[in-house]
């Protein structure tokens, strides 16, 4: 391996220096004002997970007053309505559709291109404002009143609610909403004109696809809803009759405008969370992606089928029956491409070298959960059962296991992924992985009870509800117990890591793409100049080195950056 | 049996608070109570168990995978992992499409020789159905006999199809009769239909729960009622019944005869104890009306619009104004768009025995609107007799 450093190119310098991207300038201002896509990716990463435990708060008091029918803490059915519609919005607004993109794909995206920042940083930094922006705006509608309307704002409940924080709170989403378009925006155009000599399409991390497909829904879906938005608090404040009845206009228009939105915002979740996972099967299992084209074209498959199913939410809501059989059918190509994907995750496994470290525990979990999730879409997705599931707790159940244990589970597993590279620190595996079946199991005790409890009747967003389902609530709510503490022990586990843990070598898991190339913490500019790049996916040139506890990516075994490096066996 | 023994029966009927509902210990789904439910169970089978074939696959392939290739730090990487195999990753990708495809066309058309009923005859109720209409409001449900009847709970003649047309008066509600399997939203400007067969009939000892399934806000969760479905002997008895019973109520028993069983249309949102609800209580109503000194939300006080010569003579006639056109005046601090219209839903006579009940409130218990001198009232033995009698429960 010594003979091999001789060349200069061949293992890029990932010795940390005092100089990284944390230390380069000292300041809130340099923190408030930067223009490091990194910088801007830590701050989001805060904002959403303050974001993820104000939510989760929620959620722990909807579960708790559910542990009876009636009153448990709160006598007041209102308050529960608020609570409900908060930890939706909160969930889906502030932490959901920003935290693998914004987060993550803000600190790792120029990374693993190679590049120094994103295409466009100023207006990288104007997004995250905005987003803050956003937030305040769903703070001050508590103020005003708060808001009970669910997170989908459905009409003429939203237009007629006396609730007074409906049009602050919808005016804080019209403005996440083009922070999420120019972030979108920002991440199409840095795919296109910034990737590294050698970065072909189809060479580029999954997880690059991902954000890309993603991108491309934020850009052209979010619209929608800003114009939706902003017809509806024209209708609640001055009357005009777009959408209620008694103004001349038509629920299910809302419905239609909102679900154009959101249908494809549930891809703008989930979808950088597949792309996560895909780089999480492929490193820990140190082998190469099983099936690359498959899993990429799949990515802009969903995208692309993402736009044309929305119709599918309202299957009793008063369509023809002709639409939503068409809507059924157009629903069920989704099944198509996220079984590919979970399929081709299975056969990566497959003749791997897999570490079970915390991010693979993670992306095993995140594989039996989606697989549960994507499978339960079928009742959904299928006319006849359809109508008795609908507005159930199936439904709750079934979008938290993609909301919730795909999508946010692939976010976390992304976190501890990739958090050696942010703070420069190691955490505590064991605890890591305890953590992680820890909510695992949380999750399943919790929401496998609600398919139960749903297919058994109980329609969702009830305060109060009949004695007969009382075990179920019962079980779901020790499951929320549980899971709540693993996410406790995750957060002590990384936290504490910044203080305790030993110094993250540059690469600790053995990756491939060029963000394991470059130090941990990375320096203010991520490399001197952008390398040129070969197979993200080939790991023979990965190499453990025992002084550092941790990986090299050894560029000189690669034959495309080292045309006399020795050929080797089992190559595609 | 004389009149007001007749009225004593309906009343005590009231209380058929001992009905249990019709529930199944099974794991999945509730009992199916309607001709098609076993059918859409099927199909819901069908789906269960091609999940649990993938389920299984996917999770035995991933452990057994993760255990047998795990390898420790430091070893060299084999690298005879295939990237990818086009034949395998076009099988995978080839029948999970035919399965949902027949999937989608199951659920769509159905098949009797698998016994799946279809989406289609979901939609399609048989022309000699049994017609009602239910009228969803926050938060209580009317369902509309074809001979002016209207009922709380819903009942239904046994074996029967059954259409009901559905709307709302405000915002979205979605009826929902899990042992049935049907829903259906109620949007307002709209018409919509569920149809079902019924199956066995309940009798008045146990029902079927109806739910609201889409949510319209602080009652939602209350908003059940109980489905009873009878024998078509009962089901006409108890129809006729229901048609004349405010009828046969002497005009001086009428405020807590009839009162207290109109009650509870009201009492989500209006209390009988001054406890503030999504409505204005009861109590005091009727002195704060005479007083003239409640407010308006536009600003106007009671006494400019209620006495001699003004829009309305007498509180009786504010207070009928007000279960009609309720959203008309409204008293400050309360929502404009909390109450919907009672027209159609409540008639003369009924408005009165309310008006009638809001004068003599201190002889209601304030919590459950009970009439409490009934046991002075010497027609109380008929009570017993009552159910046979084929009296029952608005």
């Amino acid at each position: 391996m010594t003979t091999i450093n001789a060349n200069p190119d061949a293992v890029l310098d990932t010795h940390a220096s005092s100089d990284n991207y944390l230390t380069h300038s000292r300041g809130f201002l340099s923190w408030a004002l930067t223009l490091d896509h990194k910088r801007i990716g830590v701050m989001y990463l805060v904002g959403v997970l303050t974001s993820f435990l104000v939510g989760g708060i929620f959620a722990l008091l909807l579960r708790t007053e559910l542990l009876t029918p009636g009153a448990t803490i709160t006598a007041d059915a209102n308050t529960y309505n608020q609570w409900f519609t908060l930890h939706g919005a909160i969930m889906v607004f502030l932490v959901i559709i920003p935290s693998i993109p914004a987060a993550m794909g803000n600190f790792v995206l120029p990374i693993m291109l190679g590049a120094k920042d994103v295409a466009f940083p100023r207006l990288n930094l104007f997004s995250f404002w905005l987003w803050v922006g956003g937030a305040l705006f769903a703070v001050f509608s508590l103020w005003r009143g708060a808001f009970d309307t669910g997170w989908t704002f459905y009409v003429p409940y939203s237009t007629t609610t006396e609730m007074g924080g409906v049009v602050p709170v919808v005016v804080g989403v019209f403005i996440l909403g083009f922070s999420s378009i120019f972030t979108g925006m920002n991440f199409v155009v840095t795919i296109h004109k910034l990737r590294p000599p050698g970065m072909t399409w189809f060479r580029m991390p999954l997880f690059l696809w991902a954000i890309y497909s993603t991108a491309l829904i934020q850009v052209l879906a979010t619209p929608v809803l800003a114009i939706t938005l902003l017809l509806l608090i024209v209708e609640r404040t001055i009357g005009i009759g777009i959408f209620t009845p008694s103004l001349g206009g038509d629920p299910v228009l809302f419905q239609h405008f909102f679900w154009f939105y959101s249908h494809p915002a549930v891809y703008i979740m989930i979808l950088p969370g597949m792309g996560i996972i895909s780089e999480l099967f492929a490193v820990h299992s140190h082998r190469h992606i099983f099936g690359y084209r498959f899993i990429a074209y799949s990515s802009v498959a969903i995208a692309i089928f993402s736009f044309l199913v929305w119709g599918h939410h309202m299957f009793v809501s008063g369509q023809s029956v002709l639409i939503n059989t068409i809507f059924s059918a157009i629903s069920f190509s989704v099944a198509i491409p996220s079984a590919v994907k979970v399929f081709n995750w299975t056969a990566t496994l497959y003749k791997g070298n897999i570490s079970l470290t915390t991010p693979m525990f993670y992306a095993l979990s995140f594989l039996v959960l989606f697989t549960i999730g994507g499978l339960t879409g079928i009742h959904l997705a299928t006319l006849n059962t359809d109508v008795h599931l609908h507005d159930t707790y199936f439904v709750v159940a079934h979008f938290h296991y993609v909301m919730m244990g795909s999508a946010l589970i692939a976010m976390i597993g992304g976190l501890h992924h990739w958090w050696p590279k942010m703070t420069g620190r190691m955490y505590n595996e064991t605890l890591g992985s305890l953590a992680c079946i820890i909510i695992f199991v949380g999750f399943n005790i919790t929401f496998f009870t609600q398919f139960m409890l749903g297919s058994h009747g109980m329609p969702r967003r009830y305060y109060d509800y009949k004695p007969e389902y009382q075990s179920y609530h019962v079980i779901s709510t020790i499951g929320s117990y549980v899971m709540a503490s693993g996410f406790l022990l995750t957060a002590w586990c990384l936290l504490s890591s910044i203080w305790l843990g030993r110094r993250a070598p540059a690469n600790p898991w053995g990756g491939r793409s060029l963000e394991w190339q470059c130090p941990s913490p990375p320096p203010h500019d991520n490399f001197p100049v952008q390398p040129r790049v070969g197979d993200c996916y080939d790991f023979s040139c990965v190499v453990w080195k025992e002084e550092e506890q941790g990986y090299i990516v050894d560029r000189s075994l690669d034959p495309e950056l080292n045309p006399n490096a020795p050929k080797r066996a089992g190559a595609h | 049996m004389t009149l007001s023994a007749l009225a004593i029966a309906a009343l005590s009927a009231t209380a058929n608070s001992s009905a249990t509902p019709i529930l199944s210990d099974d794991f999945w789904l509730p009992p199916a109570a309607s001709t098609f439910a076993d059918g859409l169970d099927q199909m819901f089978n069908f789906i269960n168990w091609l999940c649990y074939f993938f389920f299984a696959l996917i999770t035995v392939l991933m452990v057994i995978f993760a255990a047998k290739y795990r390898a420790p730090k430091g070893h060299t990487f084999r690298m005879d992992g295939p990237t990818h195999h086009l034949p395998m990753e076009l099988t995978w990708l080839v029948i999970p499409l035919i399965l949902v495809i027949v999937i989608f066309w199951l659920g769509f058309a159905g098949s009797s020789r698998l016994g799946v009923e279809g989406y289609v005859g979901l939609t399609t109720a048989p022309r000699n159905s049994y017609e009602i209409t239910a009228v969803a409001s926050k938060w209580t449900w009317a369902f509309k006999y074809p001979n002016g009847v209207v009922s709380d709970d819903l009942y239904l003649p046994a074996g029967e199809p059954i259409k009901i047309t559905i709307r709302s008066e405000d915002v979205l509600h979605a009826l929902f009769i899990p042992n049935f399997r049907v829903k259906r939203d109620c949007v307002p400007g709209r018409y919509g239909m569920v149809w079902f067969q019924t199956d066995e009939p309940t009798g008045r000892s146990r029902y079927h729960h109806l739910f609201c399934a889409e949510y319209c806000g602080t009652g939602h969760s209350n908003m059940n009622r109980r489905v009873f479905v009878l024998a078509r002997p009962d089901f006409d008895a108890w129809l006729a019944k229901e048609a004349s019973w405010l009828d046969e109520i002497p005009a001086e028993e009428l405020y807590f005869r009839a009162g207290p069983r109109l009650y509870p249309r009201c009492q989500t949102c209006h209390s009988l104890d001054g406890s503030r609800l999504t409505g204005p209580s009861w109590k005091g109503l009727i002195d704060r009306v005479n007083e003239g000194s409640g407010k308006f939300l536009d600003g106007k006080s009671y006494r400019d619009v209620i006495g001699p010569g003004k829009e309305f003579a007498n509180a009786d006639e504010y207070i009928r104004d007000s279960i009609l056109n309720p959203q008309g005046h409204v008293v400050d601090t309360y929502s404009p768009t909390g109450m919907s219209t009672f027209k159609g839903q409540l008639n003369d006579t009924a408005i009165e025995a309310i008006i009638g009940m809001m004068k003599h409130l201190d002889e209601f218990d304030p919590k459950t609107g009970k009439w409490l001198k009934e046991g002075s009232t010497p027609a109380a033995p008929a009570t017993t007799a009552a159910p046979a009698a084929g009296a029952e429960k608005k």
